[in-house]
Protein backbone atom coordinates (compact mmCIF):
# COMPACT_ATOMS: atom_id res chain seq x y z
CA UNK A 1 0.00 0.00 0.00
CA UNK A 2 2.86 2.38 0.89
CA UNK A 3 4.48 1.96 -2.52
CA UNK A 4 1.12 2.58 -4.25
CA UNK A 5 0.67 5.82 -2.32
CA UNK A 6 4.26 6.95 -2.89
CA UNK A 7 3.87 6.25 -6.61
CA UNK A 8 0.58 8.17 -6.74
CA UNK A 9 2.16 11.04 -4.76
CA UNK A 10 5.06 11.12 -7.23
CA UNK A 11 2.52 11.27 -10.04
CA UNK A 12 0.71 14.15 -8.32
CA UNK A 13 4.00 16.05 -8.02
CA UNK A 14 4.89 15.40 -11.68
CA UNK A 15 1.43 16.49 -12.87
CA UNK A 16 1.37 19.53 -10.58
CA UNK A 17 4.82 20.85 -11.55
CA UNK A 18 4.18 20.03 -15.19
CA UNK A 19 0.96 22.04 -15.22
CA UNK A 20 2.43 24.96 -13.23
CA UNK A 21 5.38 25.25 -15.61
CA UNK A 22 3.54 24.56 -18.85
CA UNK A 23 5.30 21.23 -19.40
CA UNK A 24 3.72 17.82 -19.81
CA UNK A 25 4.23 15.40 -16.93
CA UNK A 26 6.22 12.97 -19.09
CA UNK A 27 9.51 14.75 -18.64
CA UNK A 28 9.27 13.99 -14.91
CA UNK A 29 7.52 10.62 -14.87
CA UNK A 30 10.24 8.66 -16.68
CA UNK A 31 13.03 9.83 -14.31
CA UNK A 32 10.70 9.30 -11.33
CA UNK A 33 10.03 5.69 -12.29
CA UNK A 34 13.56 4.81 -13.40
CA UNK A 35 15.62 6.64 -10.77
CA UNK A 36 13.05 6.49 -7.95
CA UNK A 37 11.55 3.05 -8.39
CA UNK A 38 14.20 1.22 -10.41
CA UNK A 39 12.01 0.49 -13.44
CA UNK A 40 13.68 -0.13 -16.81
CA UNK A 41 13.56 3.01 -19.01
CA UNK A 42 11.38 1.30 -21.64
CA UNK A 43 8.76 0.27 -19.06
CA UNK A 44 8.78 3.79 -17.60
CA UNK A 45 8.23 5.22 -21.10
CA UNK A 46 5.21 2.92 -21.60
CA UNK A 47 3.66 4.09 -18.32
CA UNK A 48 4.46 7.71 -19.14
CA UNK A 49 2.69 7.45 -22.51
CA UNK A 50 -0.50 6.36 -20.73
CA UNK A 51 -0.19 9.37 -18.41
CA UNK A 52 0.37 11.70 -21.39
CA UNK A 53 -2.84 10.42 -23.05
CA UNK A 54 -4.91 10.89 -19.88
CA UNK A 55 -3.70 14.41 -19.10
CA UNK A 56 -3.75 15.63 -22.69
CA UNK A 57 -7.24 14.15 -23.21
CA UNK A 58 -8.68 16.17 -20.34
CA UNK A 59 -7.03 19.41 -21.51
CA UNK A 60 -7.75 18.87 -25.23
CA UNK A 61 -11.44 18.22 -24.47
CA UNK A 62 -11.69 21.63 -22.84
CA UNK A 63 -9.66 23.36 -25.57
CA UNK A 64 -11.95 21.91 -28.27
CA UNK A 65 -15.14 22.88 -26.47
CA UNK A 66 -13.78 26.42 -26.07
CA UNK A 67 -12.64 26.45 -29.75
CA UNK A 68 -9.05 27.34 -28.86
CA UNK A 69 -7.43 24.36 -30.63
CA UNK A 70 -7.25 24.32 -34.43
CA UNK A 71 -8.87 20.94 -35.15
CA UNK A 72 -8.19 20.83 -38.89
CA UNK A 73 -4.53 21.76 -38.56
CA UNK A 74 -4.14 19.38 -35.63
CA UNK A 75 -5.59 16.49 -37.63
CA UNK A 76 -3.31 17.13 -40.61
CA UNK A 77 -0.21 17.35 -38.41
CA UNK A 78 -1.15 14.39 -36.20
CA UNK A 79 -1.09 12.19 -39.28
CA UNK A 80 2.65 12.90 -39.43
CA UNK A 81 3.24 12.75 -35.68
CA UNK A 82 1.49 9.35 -35.62
CA UNK A 83 3.82 8.09 -38.40
CA UNK A 84 6.81 9.33 -36.35
CA UNK A 85 5.37 7.70 -33.24
CA UNK A 86 4.97 4.38 -35.02
CA UNK A 87 8.59 4.43 -36.15
CA UNK A 88 9.79 5.63 -32.74
CA UNK A 89 7.74 2.99 -30.91
CA UNK A 90 9.40 0.16 -32.80
CA UNK A 91 12.83 1.81 -32.54
CA UNK A 92 12.41 1.97 -28.75
CA UNK A 93 12.34 -1.85 -28.64
CA UNK A 94 15.49 -2.07 -30.75
CA UNK A 95 17.60 0.47 -28.86
CA UNK A 96 19.51 -0.67 -25.76
CA UNK A 97 18.44 0.74 -22.37
CA UNK A 98 21.59 2.89 -21.92
CA UNK A 99 20.90 4.58 -25.27
CA UNK A 100 17.35 5.47 -24.17
CA UNK A 101 18.67 6.80 -20.84
CA UNK A 102 21.29 8.84 -22.70
CA UNK A 103 18.69 10.31 -25.06
CA UNK A 104 16.50 11.20 -22.11
CA UNK A 105 19.44 12.95 -20.41
CA UNK A 106 19.91 15.05 -23.56
CA UNK A 107 16.19 15.90 -23.63
CA UNK A 108 16.35 17.03 -19.99
CA UNK A 109 19.33 19.30 -20.71
CA UNK A 110 17.56 20.75 -23.78
CA UNK A 111 14.38 21.37 -21.75
CA UNK A 112 16.37 23.06 -18.95
CA UNK A 113 18.17 25.24 -21.51
CA UNK A 114 14.84 26.17 -23.17
CA UNK A 115 13.39 27.17 -19.81
CA UNK A 116 16.41 29.30 -18.98
CA UNK A 117 16.46 30.95 -22.41
CA UNK A 118 12.84 31.75 -22.98
CA UNK A 119 11.06 31.14 -19.71
CA UNK A 120 7.66 29.63 -19.46
CA UNK A 121 6.25 30.84 -22.77
CA UNK A 122 8.61 28.78 -24.89
CA UNK A 123 7.72 25.41 -23.42
CA UNK A 124 3.99 25.59 -23.36
CA UNK A 125 1.26 27.99 -22.57
CA UNK A 126 1.37 31.73 -23.10
CA UNK A 127 -1.09 34.43 -23.78
CA UNK A 128 -0.69 35.74 -27.30
CA UNK A 129 -3.71 37.62 -28.45
CA UNK A 130 -6.05 35.51 -30.51
CA UNK A 131 -6.33 36.98 -33.92
CA UNK A 132 -2.77 38.27 -34.11
CA UNK A 133 -1.64 38.07 -37.71
CA UNK A 134 1.94 36.85 -37.90
CA UNK A 135 3.75 38.66 -40.71
CA UNK A 136 5.87 36.48 -42.94
CA UNK A 137 8.09 38.53 -45.25
CA UNK A 138 9.99 35.41 -46.31
CA UNK A 139 6.97 33.96 -48.02
CA UNK A 140 5.68 36.21 -50.81
CA UNK A 141 3.81 33.41 -52.62
CA UNK A 142 0.35 32.72 -51.20
CA UNK A 143 -0.13 29.17 -49.91
CA UNK A 144 -2.28 26.66 -51.81
CA UNK A 145 -6.05 27.10 -51.41
CA UNK A 146 -6.61 24.00 -49.26
CA UNK A 147 -3.85 25.12 -46.90
CA UNK A 148 -5.93 28.25 -46.38
CA UNK A 149 -8.69 26.11 -44.89
CA UNK A 150 -6.28 25.17 -42.08
CA UNK A 151 -5.90 28.77 -41.00
CA UNK A 152 -7.83 30.34 -38.16
CA UNK A 153 -9.35 33.71 -37.34
CA UNK A 154 -6.70 36.36 -37.90
CA UNK A 155 -3.79 34.11 -38.80
CA UNK A 156 -2.70 32.23 -41.88
CA UNK A 157 -0.96 28.87 -41.64
CA UNK A 158 2.37 28.91 -43.47
CA UNK A 159 5.19 26.46 -44.19
CA UNK A 160 3.09 23.37 -43.78
CA UNK A 161 6.07 21.25 -44.86
CA UNK A 162 8.04 22.41 -41.83
CA UNK A 163 5.09 21.53 -39.61
CA UNK A 164 4.84 18.06 -41.12
CA UNK A 165 8.57 17.40 -40.67
CA UNK A 166 8.50 18.76 -37.11
CA UNK A 167 5.50 16.56 -36.33
CA UNK A 168 7.29 13.40 -37.50
CA UNK A 169 10.20 14.33 -35.21
CA UNK A 170 7.90 15.13 -32.29
CA UNK A 171 6.09 11.80 -32.75
CA UNK A 172 9.34 9.83 -32.75
CA UNK A 173 10.57 11.72 -29.66
CA UNK A 174 7.29 11.05 -27.88
CA UNK A 175 7.41 7.33 -28.62
CA UNK A 176 11.08 6.92 -27.71
CA UNK A 177 11.04 8.91 -24.48
CA UNK A 178 7.41 8.95 -23.28
CA UNK A 179 6.87 12.70 -23.54
CA UNK A 180 4.09 14.65 -25.23
CA UNK A 181 6.40 16.27 -27.78
CA UNK A 182 5.02 19.77 -27.19
CA UNK A 183 8.57 21.04 -26.77
CA UNK A 184 9.01 20.45 -30.52
CA UNK A 185 5.48 21.02 -31.85
CA UNK A 186 4.69 24.31 -30.12
CA UNK A 187 7.80 26.19 -31.37
CA UNK A 188 7.40 24.74 -34.89
CA UNK A 189 3.73 25.77 -35.12
CA UNK A 190 4.31 29.16 -33.57
CA UNK A 191 7.65 30.24 -35.04
CA UNK A 192 7.67 28.45 -38.41
CA UNK A 193 3.96 28.21 -39.24
CA UNK A 194 2.70 31.51 -37.85
CA UNK A 195 0.14 30.01 -35.47
CA UNK A 196 -0.57 32.15 -32.36
CA UNK A 197 1.10 30.62 -29.30
CA UNK A 198 -2.12 29.95 -27.40
CA UNK A 199 -3.61 28.12 -30.41
CA UNK A 200 -0.33 26.25 -30.99
CA UNK A 201 -0.28 25.05 -27.38
CA UNK A 202 -3.91 23.89 -27.52
CA UNK A 203 -3.44 22.22 -30.91
CA UNK A 204 -0.27 20.47 -29.73
CA UNK A 205 -2.24 19.17 -26.74
CA UNK A 206 -4.94 17.85 -29.06
CA UNK A 207 -2.33 16.04 -31.17
CA UNK A 208 -0.66 14.41 -28.15
CA UNK A 209 -3.50 11.92 -27.67
CA UNK A 210 -3.26 10.36 -31.15
CA UNK A 211 0.55 10.58 -31.15
CA UNK A 212 0.96 8.90 -27.77
CA UNK A 213 -1.70 6.27 -28.44
CA UNK A 214 -0.07 5.29 -31.78
CA UNK A 215 3.05 4.27 -29.85
CA UNK A 216 1.32 3.16 -26.63
CA UNK A 217 -0.38 0.42 -28.67
CA UNK A 218 3.07 -0.99 -29.49
CA UNK A 219 4.13 -0.85 -25.83
CA UNK A 220 0.81 -2.44 -24.79
CA UNK A 221 1.07 -5.46 -27.08
CA UNK A 222 4.81 -5.92 -26.54
CA UNK A 223 4.56 -6.06 -22.74
CA UNK A 224 5.95 -2.55 -22.22
CA UNK A 225 3.20 -1.35 -19.87
CA UNK A 226 2.85 -2.58 -16.27
CA UNK A 227 -0.77 -1.92 -15.20
CA UNK A 228 0.07 -1.96 -11.48
CA UNK A 229 2.57 0.89 -12.00
CA UNK A 230 0.55 2.73 -14.65
CA UNK A 231 -2.65 2.86 -12.54
CA UNK A 232 -1.45 4.79 -9.45
CA UNK A 233 0.90 6.96 -11.54
CA UNK A 234 -1.79 7.97 -14.07
CA UNK A 235 -4.27 8.75 -11.29
CA UNK A 236 -1.66 10.87 -9.49
CA UNK A 237 -0.65 12.75 -12.64
CA UNK A 238 -4.30 13.44 -13.52
CA UNK A 239 -4.97 14.78 -10.03
CA UNK A 240 -1.76 16.86 -9.97
CA UNK A 241 -2.39 18.32 -13.43
CA UNK A 242 -5.98 19.21 -12.46
CA UNK A 243 -4.78 21.05 -9.33
CA UNK A 244 -1.92 22.69 -11.24
CA UNK A 245 -4.10 24.02 -14.05
CA UNK A 246 -6.43 25.64 -11.48
CA UNK A 247 -3.63 27.25 -9.45
CA UNK A 248 -1.20 28.15 -12.24
CA UNK A 249 -2.27 31.82 -12.31
CA UNK A 250 -1.76 32.26 -8.57
CA UNK A 251 1.78 30.93 -8.30
CA UNK A 252 4.93 32.96 -9.02
CA UNK A 253 6.49 30.69 -11.60
CA UNK A 254 9.90 32.40 -11.64
CA UNK A 255 11.26 30.82 -8.44
CA UNK A 256 9.54 27.56 -9.29
CA UNK A 257 11.14 27.59 -12.73
CA UNK A 258 14.63 28.23 -11.34
CA UNK A 259 14.18 25.37 -8.90
CA UNK A 260 12.84 23.17 -11.65
CA UNK A 261 15.83 23.85 -13.91
CA UNK A 262 18.09 22.60 -11.10
CA UNK A 263 15.93 19.47 -10.72
CA UNK A 264 16.08 18.86 -14.49
CA UNK A 265 19.86 19.24 -14.56
CA UNK A 266 20.34 16.96 -11.53
CA UNK A 267 18.03 14.39 -13.15
CA UNK A 268 19.95 14.70 -16.44
CA UNK A 269 23.20 13.87 -14.61
CA UNK A 270 21.59 10.84 -12.95
CA UNK A 271 20.16 9.62 -16.28
CA UNK A 272 23.55 10.11 -17.93
CA UNK A 273 25.17 8.08 -15.12
CA UNK A 274 22.63 5.36 -15.78
CA UNK A 275 23.38 5.50 -19.51
CA UNK A 276 27.10 5.08 -18.77
CA UNK A 277 26.45 2.22 -16.36
CA UNK A 278 27.60 4.23 -13.33
CA UNK A 279 24.26 4.15 -11.48
CA UNK B 1 -21.61 30.54 -44.18
CA UNK B 2 -23.18 30.91 -40.76
CA UNK B 3 -24.44 27.34 -41.03
CA UNK B 4 -20.92 26.14 -41.80
CA UNK B 5 -19.54 27.90 -38.74
CA UNK B 6 -22.30 26.48 -36.59
CA UNK B 7 -21.50 22.97 -37.94
CA UNK B 8 -17.83 23.46 -37.09
CA UNK B 9 -18.66 24.65 -33.58
CA UNK B 10 -21.00 21.69 -33.04
CA UNK B 11 -18.39 19.22 -34.30
CA UNK B 12 -15.65 20.62 -32.07
CA UNK B 13 -17.96 20.70 -29.08
CA UNK B 14 -18.99 17.09 -29.68
CA UNK B 15 -15.40 15.93 -30.09
CA UNK B 16 -14.41 17.82 -26.94
CA UNK B 17 -17.16 16.07 -24.99
CA UNK B 18 -16.03 12.72 -26.36
CA UNK B 19 -12.45 13.31 -25.17
CA UNK B 20 -13.61 14.50 -21.75
CA UNK B 21 -15.95 11.52 -21.32
CA UNK B 22 -13.22 9.06 -22.38
CA UNK B 23 -10.77 10.63 -19.94
CA UNK B 24 -13.18 10.50 -17.00
CA UNK B 25 -14.17 6.92 -17.84
CA UNK B 26 -10.44 6.05 -17.81
CA UNK B 27 -9.97 7.73 -14.44
CA UNK B 28 -12.96 5.86 -12.95
CA UNK B 29 -11.78 2.46 -14.25
CA UNK B 30 -8.16 3.03 -13.21
CA UNK B 31 -9.42 4.33 -9.84
CA UNK B 32 -11.36 1.08 -9.30
CA UNK B 33 -8.25 -0.88 -10.21
CA UNK B 34 -6.06 1.09 -7.79
CA UNK B 35 -8.68 0.67 -5.05
CA UNK B 36 -8.57 -3.07 -5.73
CA UNK B 37 -4.77 -3.01 -5.47
CA UNK B 38 -4.87 -1.20 -2.12
CA UNK B 39 -7.61 -3.42 -0.68
CA UNK B 40 -5.84 -6.54 -1.90
CA UNK B 41 -2.50 -5.41 -0.44
CA UNK B 42 -0.81 -5.55 -3.85
CA UNK B 43 2.42 -3.71 -4.55
CA UNK B 44 2.97 -1.91 -7.88
CA UNK B 45 6.46 -3.38 -7.93
CA UNK B 46 5.44 -7.03 -7.54
CA UNK B 47 7.01 -9.24 -10.19
CA UNK B 48 5.23 -11.53 -12.61
CA UNK B 49 2.30 -9.37 -13.69
CA UNK B 50 1.08 -10.99 -16.93
CA UNK B 51 1.18 -8.85 -20.08
CA UNK B 52 -1.99 -7.54 -21.69
CA UNK B 53 -4.21 -10.33 -22.99
CA UNK B 54 -7.61 -9.22 -24.34
CA UNK B 55 -8.97 -12.77 -23.97
CA UNK B 56 -8.41 -12.67 -20.18
CA UNK B 57 -10.08 -9.30 -19.69
CA UNK B 58 -13.72 -10.48 -19.26
CA UNK B 59 -12.71 -13.12 -16.70
CA UNK B 60 -10.56 -10.64 -14.74
CA UNK B 61 -13.42 -8.12 -14.70
CA UNK B 62 -15.97 -10.72 -13.67
CA UNK B 63 -13.72 -11.86 -10.82
CA UNK B 64 -13.20 -8.22 -9.74
CA UNK B 65 -9.41 -8.49 -10.15
CA UNK B 66 -7.51 -5.19 -10.06
CA UNK B 67 -5.65 -5.99 -13.30
CA UNK B 68 -8.97 -6.24 -15.16
CA UNK B 69 -10.03 -2.70 -14.29
CA UNK B 70 -6.53 -1.31 -14.81
CA UNK B 71 -6.16 -2.91 -18.26
CA UNK B 72 -9.65 -1.80 -19.28
CA UNK B 73 -8.88 1.75 -18.14
CA UNK B 74 -5.63 1.74 -20.12
CA UNK B 75 -7.41 0.40 -23.22
CA UNK B 76 -10.11 3.08 -22.93
CA UNK B 77 -7.39 5.74 -22.57
CA UNK B 78 -5.51 4.51 -25.64
CA UNK B 79 -8.72 4.13 -27.68
CA UNK B 80 -10.20 7.55 -26.87
CA UNK B 81 -8.03 9.60 -29.28
CA UNK B 82 -8.78 7.12 -32.09
CA UNK B 83 -12.49 7.39 -31.28
CA UNK B 84 -12.14 11.17 -31.58
CA UNK B 85 -10.59 10.78 -35.05
CA UNK B 86 -13.35 8.34 -36.11
CA UNK B 87 -16.04 10.75 -34.90
CA UNK B 88 -14.33 13.61 -36.77
CA UNK B 89 -14.31 11.48 -39.92
CA UNK B 90 -18.07 10.98 -39.63
CA UNK B 91 -18.59 14.68 -38.95
CA UNK B 92 -16.53 15.75 -41.96
CA UNK B 93 -18.21 13.12 -44.15
CA UNK B 94 -21.62 14.54 -43.18
CA UNK B 95 -20.44 17.98 -44.31
CA UNK B 96 -18.92 16.68 -47.54
CA UNK B 97 -15.37 17.76 -46.66
CA UNK B 98 -13.52 15.17 -48.68
CA UNK B 99 -9.97 16.35 -47.87
CA UNK B 100 -10.57 16.15 -44.12
CA UNK B 101 -12.31 12.78 -44.51
CA UNK B 102 -9.18 11.52 -46.28
CA UNK B 103 -6.93 12.99 -43.57
CA UNK B 104 -9.03 11.38 -40.80
CA UNK B 105 -9.03 8.03 -42.61
CA UNK B 106 -5.26 8.21 -43.06
CA UNK B 107 -4.76 8.86 -39.31
CA UNK B 108 -6.96 5.87 -38.49
CA UNK B 109 -5.04 3.77 -41.02
CA UNK B 110 -1.72 4.63 -39.32
CA UNK B 111 -3.17 3.64 -35.92
CA UNK B 112 -4.55 0.40 -37.39
CA UNK B 113 -1.17 -0.33 -38.96
CA UNK B 114 0.41 0.11 -35.52
CA UNK B 115 -2.02 -2.42 -34.02
CA UNK B 116 -1.39 -4.94 -36.81
CA UNK B 117 2.40 -4.56 -36.63
CA UNK B 118 2.39 -4.75 -32.82
CA UNK B 119 0.25 -7.90 -32.91
CA UNK B 120 2.39 -9.40 -35.64
CA UNK B 121 5.71 -8.73 -33.92
CA UNK B 122 4.67 -8.82 -30.25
Amino acid sequence: MEVTLVLAAGGVAAGLFGALLGLGGGILIVPLLTLGFGLPVREAVGVSLVCVIVTSGAAAGVYLQRHVANLRLGMVLELFSAIGALAGGFAAFLLPEPALAGLFALLLVYTAASMLRHGRRDVGEAPLADGALIPDPAMPVPPPAWQGTLSGPGYRVQRLGAGMAGSVGAGALSALLGVGGGIVKVPVMHLAMGVPLRVATATSNLMMGVTASASAIIYLFRGGIDPLVAGPTALGVFLGASIGSRTAGRVDARILRALFVLVLLYTAVEMARRALGLA
Amino acid sequence: MGGQRSDRVDLERGLGRLLTTGTYLTVVLVGLGVAGMVLGGRSPLEPGVPPFDPARLPADLAAGRAEGYLWLGIVVAISTPAARVAAALLGYAGRGERTMVAVSAAVLAVIALGVLLALGTG
